[in-house]
């Protein structure tokens, strides 16, 4: 039960947000907000799941090409579908992509061993770059139709991919970190590498994995973009690098790896996409996002630190 | 540290960009002439100054991913004063500034607040870039007064004034690390933080000056974008971060801190910029630039992590 003062952290500031809203734009208080906010977070939340596992498994683990592999994924199976993909295959293709480049940086940081921050900034060029030189920079259209009731589709006014897809992942992940040895290796990787290898625990083969999850994670989000906007966008995930960090950060992962749970970081995305769906309806300028949800990544880590260094002091 | 083995390294780069001049010059009727040379060593001196400061930053152990924004906002600085009529060397001496406080910014962030450097820098990066869209306004700077292009190409002796600023600056650096104390404290700092500060390093002291200095020279380097292009666009920098961190790991410093070459970025900024316009020239979209400056870093990474030329480890420390 680590998560759960960061859950009522959270959920105060949530609750914060909601009451600023409700004072200062009444009528964004409907349903109709809920479900836009969740469709929204959707993506983001699934990105960040993995940027949290890549975190959790420490050594310095970052994901920096997330954004990029949910536009390569997304701008890749667009064009397969052109090419003749069956609808039913969308789905499998767009994870497969996904675990196909995420396992890339698997391998350049399990074995190669390259600085993970370096290795997946060079695969975040390359990644967005293909999606926008492949394209052009337009969007792709032909999504299959049988897609969009899914991607579009509510119940109880929650999305279906939010409810079917989302959730689903991060119970699972929550699940399978917390009891099965997969799970705990990732904990002992984050905590200390050194004793994790002595007790010989396969660390490589446990990062490559967490990679691998986080490319499959990035194409999951590719196909709830295809499905929801029925068409490929190259530039779809601009900006996931630094938004699903800060959710991660928000959410309670420790930036060293080795702590923090991935509830957490549900509800820190559902607190960003709150509040830049609130700024949204208060007509605050986008681009105040980006730098709000930056400035925020800082003061997480601030505030951290400042903890850390009163209980060493005290 | 500032070993001989990076002559070896030097040596190569210096063939492989000649390797390319000639394959290029083969391939285009245009790459040898005279007018695409100073194309490219127009494009490459903004570049330059940026990497010369990532320099210093990779070999004390950091990292800025917002350097690109930096110039963009030292650049609404010259940009906007230029606009309002200013001499062109207030203009000049107000990017300068505004570079140098946005590294005071960062380094008070990653030292003072010990903020991982690479999650700091991203955090800032956004912050940056929403203060360009505002500063812009949704529009761009463009058509801006010509005197300080004037002043940069005004000639003392025969050399233009850019260029005269250009080899300042990276005479004034190379004086830094290798005739003062500095130096020695940013490789040992790179290379060991801990066993530094019980050496009697100033490690703080010099990682915060590492910060402020790569802050400075991205003001400068702005000064020259604005004097060359005379327009501040919203995109502006959007790759230059990874440029000018391919750039630098291609001339031999090593991404894990300790190790610097300043000759072997002069050579990295050069041959990713013949790379970049001959590749252009031969009819590859600039689109795929970003792609193929990603593969590159990868491509000589992962030569040195296989040949053994990195240290075997990345958990060894976290970066700074």
């Amino acid at each position: 039960m680590r998560a759960s003062p960061i859950l009522v952290i959270l959920g105060v500031l949530w609750l914060v947000v909601v009451a600023g809203l409700a004072a200062l734009a009444p009528t964004a208080l409907s349903l109709a907000t809920v479900t836009s906010v969740l469709q929204f977070a959707t993506i983001l939340a699934l990105v960040a799941l993995g940027q949290s596992v890549v975190v959790l498994c420490g050594g310095a683990g970052i994901d920096l090409s997330v954004g990029g592999t949910v536009s390569l994924t997304a701008t890749l199976v667009a064009l397969a579908v052109t090419g003749g993909l069956p609808a039913i295959l969308v789905p499998p293709a767009c994870l497969a992509t996904g675990l196909a480049l995420g396992l890339v940086n698997g391998l350049l940081v399990a074995q190669l061993r390259l600085l993970p921050l370096i290795a997946t900034l060079s695969t975040f060029y390359v990644y967005s770059g293909t999606a926008v030189a492949l394209t052009g920079g337009g969007a792709l259209g032909g999504v299959p139709e049988t897609l969009l009731p899914w991607g579009r589709g509510t119940l109880w006014a929650m999305p279906l991919p939010f409810l079917t897809l989302a959730l689903p992942a991060f119970v699972a992940v929550a699940a399978l970190l917390h009891v099965t040895s997969w799970g705990r290796w990732v904990y002992a990787l984050g905590g200390s590498e050194r004793s994790a290898r002595l007790t010989g625990i396969p660390v490589d083969r446990v990062r490559l994995i967490a990679y691998g999850f986080s490319g499959a994670a990035a194409g999951a989000a590719a196909l709830v973009s295809l499905a929801w906007l029925g068409s490929a966008r190259p530039n779809i995930g601009q900006n996931l690098e630094l938004t699903s960090l800060t959710a991660a950060m928000l959410g309670g992962i420790a930036i060293v790896g080795g702590r923090g749970g991935v509830m957490g970081v549900l509800a820190a995305v559902l607190l960003l996409v709150t509040l830049q769906t609130g700024l949204l309806r208060l007509n605050v300028n986008a681009v105040w996002q980006i730098g709000i949800v930056g400035a925020l990544l800082v003061l997480v880590l601030l505030v951290d630190n400042a903890k850390l260094i009163r209980s060493r002091t005290s | 540290m500032i070993s001989r083995r990076l002559g070896e390294r030097e040596g190569v780069l210096a063939l492989a960009t000649l390797a390319a001049i000639a394959l290029f010059g083969m391939l285009s009727p245009v790459f040898l002439t005279s007018g695409n040379a100073v194309t490219v060593l127009r494009n490459a001196s903004e570049l330059l100054l940026v990497g010369l400061g990532m320099t210093l930053l990779l070999g004390v152990g950091g990292i800025d991913v917002s350097v690109g924004a930096v110039l963009g906002l030292a650049a609404i600085a010259v940009g906007r004063l230029l606009q309002e009529g200013a001499p062109p060397l207030v203009a000049m001496l107000a990017g300068v500034v505004a570079g140098g406080a946005t590294g005071l910014l960062t380094a008070a962030v990653v030292v003072v607040g010990r903020v991982p450097a690479i999650v700091a820098t991203l955090g800032l990066y956004g912050v940056f870039r929403a203060a360009i869209y505002l500063a812009l306004g949704g529009s761009w700077l463009t058509g801006l007064p010509n005197g300080l292009t004037t002043l940069m190409s005004a000639t003392a002796l025969g050399v233009p004034v850019s260029v005269v600023l250009i080899a300042g600056a990276y005479l004034g650096i190379a004086v830094l690390v290798r005739l003062t104390p500095f130096g020695p404290h940013l490789l040992a700092t790179g290379f060991a933080p801990a066993r530094a500060r019980l050496a009697g390093v100033p490690v703080r002291r010099t990682q915060f000056a590492a910060f402020a200095l790569s802050g400075l020279l991205c003001g400068v380097a702005a000064v020259l974008y604005v004097a060359t292009y005379r327009n501040v666009a919203m995109t502006i920098g959007g790759t230059l971060a990874l440029e000018a961190i391919a750039a630098v790991v291609l001339g031999g410093t090593s991404i894990l801190g300790g190790r610097i070459s300043l000759v072997g970025t002069v050579l990295g900024v050069l041959l990713l910029r013949i790379l970049q316009n001959g590749l252009l020239l031969v009819g590859v979209p600039s689109l795929w630039q970003p792609v193929v400056t990603g593969a590159l870093l990868i491509l000589v990474l992962g030569i040195e992590a296989a040949s053994g030329r990195l240290p075997v480890t990345f958990a060894r420390k976290a970066p700074a």
